[in-house]
């Protein structure tokens, strides 16, 4: 029975990872295509990857997106997090559900929606059209994070802080973004790995100036080489380096 | 500092609920006033007005003299110690207890050095670096205090602040309290629900029921000669007393403490059959029924050595009678 169990968490686990395994083995294949028999080691294709201007570009383009959209996605969110959380209005249920609500709509119909509504007010296809469809998906992430993250608790601390002379500006950035701090860099950081991968939204809303994810798939249209498998590489390291920076910065700290 | 406070008239409805009903109240400056009644009396939304956190429906709040009214917590000369402690987690004591004087634009040494003397004030300046996580529920509690008092503030408002701590705890802290008071002369206004301890450590206490001010006076008249019979009733057991046996006045009840029940006394209750009694260390707390065909119940405590027998009938008397009112 102990053997069973073991085979079945060696079987999981194959079954996660040998797809990123075997794409990150072939991408330093020596030969032309990223297929068995191994040839390598060989570094040849980070540095043809490294040194094709259009993929860096694109990857800056990731970068700048996921870092702009992000830090708009967190401020909305957490001005209606805290707008909500604190005062009573009319209809409070309601906009929360109306905030979360993009999250169940699939990215493909967000998209599409953002496509035509930007047709109509004649706003081109860019890199910017790409970062309000992100902050579109990011916003009720944010929210939902910020907002289950502020408690009695908070709102007892932040009236003390009043009460001893905090102005509201103080109050917020003296007590409630400290106190949130390992909410805000969970919304932040998962926001960030949404906007990086996200493929959809920024294949139909860029056009000359694009994201990674489109740079990659159009690469793939010219067929297998190991070259996409390095990029592959190099974009799953990031996530794994943003993955760490996480748990180090923010689940460690939420624990004590 | 310290300033007196003076409530002029407040009503505060909260919909069709009636929280507080014209209230007039003025304490001294320095004074220690406890405001003591059950859950749901008022006594913390009487708390809140005074904080600023509330604006009552009615009438007018006076602090030193000067009107209060629309004037923000932060502006006003009173710090609050809430209910459960309020520090800010992310800070070191010295950064919380700093705080306020952070917020009124002082230094950091400056601050730091007065935020020590605090710490010190309530015992815990060898803590100064650490964060609140790292205490006992008692030693957060100075903290609070520490915090409320290092801006000066006139009037010191604390809402039920021993209500989460063991009753040993308790009993200490309110000697602390009341020790830290008489040094700062600080006027404090403390709601509780605690009788006891509001004896302990007011020096005027009111008793509010239902939104009203049933009482307001010190402990002993507050115990011995309480003004209704809902005061008589909170403050500890009354026995009432059958009208014919003293001089009757309409709307007028009589009541006497268990402990000014006796073999002896002023006023005889008649003879009385001995129910049941216990043993509480210092007296003999006993359940009479008298003997006649009203067999009125008397709670009596009997001094040690003068228990009669179980079922035995003996003589009641009573002292320090109190006529008592039926409401406010």
């Amino acid at each position: 029975m102990r053997a069973l169990g073991y085979i079945y968490l060696v079987a999981i686990f194959a079954f996660i990872f040998l797809p990123v395994i075997v794409l990150v083995l072939f991408s330093f294949q020596a030969g032309r295509l990223p297929v068995p028999p191994f040839d390598g080691p060989s570094l040849k294709w980070y540095a043809e990857v490294l040194n094709d201007r259009g993929l860096m570009e694109a990857l800056r383009n990731s970068l700048f997106v996921a870092l702009v959209s992000s830090s708009i996605a967190l401020m909305l969110g957490f001005l209606a997090a805290q707008g909500l959380a604190r005062v009573r209005l009319p209809g409070s249920v309601v906009m929360r559900g109306l905030l979360i609500a993009p999250m169940t709509v699939s990215y493909l119909i967000i998209a599409l929606g953002l496509l035509s509504l930007f047709n109509g007010l004649g706003f081109r296809p860019s890199l910017w059209a790409t970062g309000i469809g992100h902050v579109v998906i990011n916003l009720p992430l944010c929210f939902a994070i910020l907002f289950a993250a502020m408690g009695d608790h908070q709102k007892n601390a932040e009236r003390a802080a009043r009460d001893l002379g905090a102005s509201e500006l103080q109050v917020v950035a003296l007590v409630t973004a400290p106190m949130l701090k390992p909410a805000l860099l969970a919304a932040f950081f998962l926001s960030i790995t949404f906007s990086w991968d996200e493929f959809i939204i920024a294949f139909l809303l860029t056009r000359f100036d694009v994201t990674l994810p489109v740079e990659i798939w159009s690469m793939l249209r010219s067929g297998l080489s190991p070259a996409t498998n390095a990029i592959g590489s190099l974009v799953f390291l990031v996530s794994i380096v943003i993955l760490i920076i996480l748990e180090l910065t923010v689940f460690r700290k939420s624990k004590s | 500092m310290t300033a007196d406070v003076a409530l002029q008239s407040i009503s505060q409805s909260f919909g069709t609920f009636r929280a507080l009903d014209n209230i007039d109240l003025s304490f001294g400056a320095g004074e220690f006033v406890v405001l003591l009644g059950p859950s749901g009396c008022g006594k913390s939304t009487l708390l809140f007005i005074l904080g600023g956190f509330l604006s009552p429906s009615r009438g007018t709040v006076k602090i030193g003299g000067r009107d209060m009214d629309g004037v923000a917590p932060r502006n006003r000369p009173t710090t609050t110690m809430f209910q459960d402690y309020a520090l800010f987690p992310h800070m070191t004591l010295r950064d919380n207890v700093g705080f306020g004087l952070r917020m009124k634009g002082m230094g950091r040494a400056a601050r730091n050095a007065k935020a020590d003397d605090m710490l010190d004030l309530v015992g815990l300046c060898d803590k100064a670096g650490r964060k609140p996580h790292e205490l006992s529920g008692g030693q957060r509690q100075r903290v609070a205090l520490a915090r409320a008092l290092a801006v000066d503030p006139d009037v010191l408002l604390l809402d039920e602040p021993l209500g989460a701590l063991d009753l040993k705890l308790r009993r200490q802290m309110q000697d602390e309290l009341k020790t830290i008071q008489r040094k700062v002369g600080t006027t404090f206004v403390h709601v509780t629900h605690d009788q006891e301890e509001a004896m302990a450590i007011a020096d005027r206490i009111v008793v509010m029921n239902h939104g009203k001010v049933e009482d307001f006076g010190v402990p002993e008249d507050i115990y011995l000669r309480p003004k209704t019979l809902f005061t008589a009733n909170f403050m500890g057991d009354i026995n009432r007393i059958p009208a014919e046996l003293v001089s009757a006045q309409a709307r007028v009840v009589h009541g006497v403490r268990p402990e000014n029940v006796g073999l002896k006394g002023d006023i005889a209750l008649g003879p009385a059959r001995l129910e049941s009694a216990a043993f509480f260390g210092t007296y003999h707390r006993c359940h009479f029924r008298s003997a006649d065909d009203r067999s009125t119940p008397y709670v009596a405590h009997l001094a040690l050595g003068d228990l009669p027998a179980v079922d035995a009938i003996v003589p009641l008397f009573a002292s320090h009678v109190v006529a008592l009112r039926e409401t406010a």
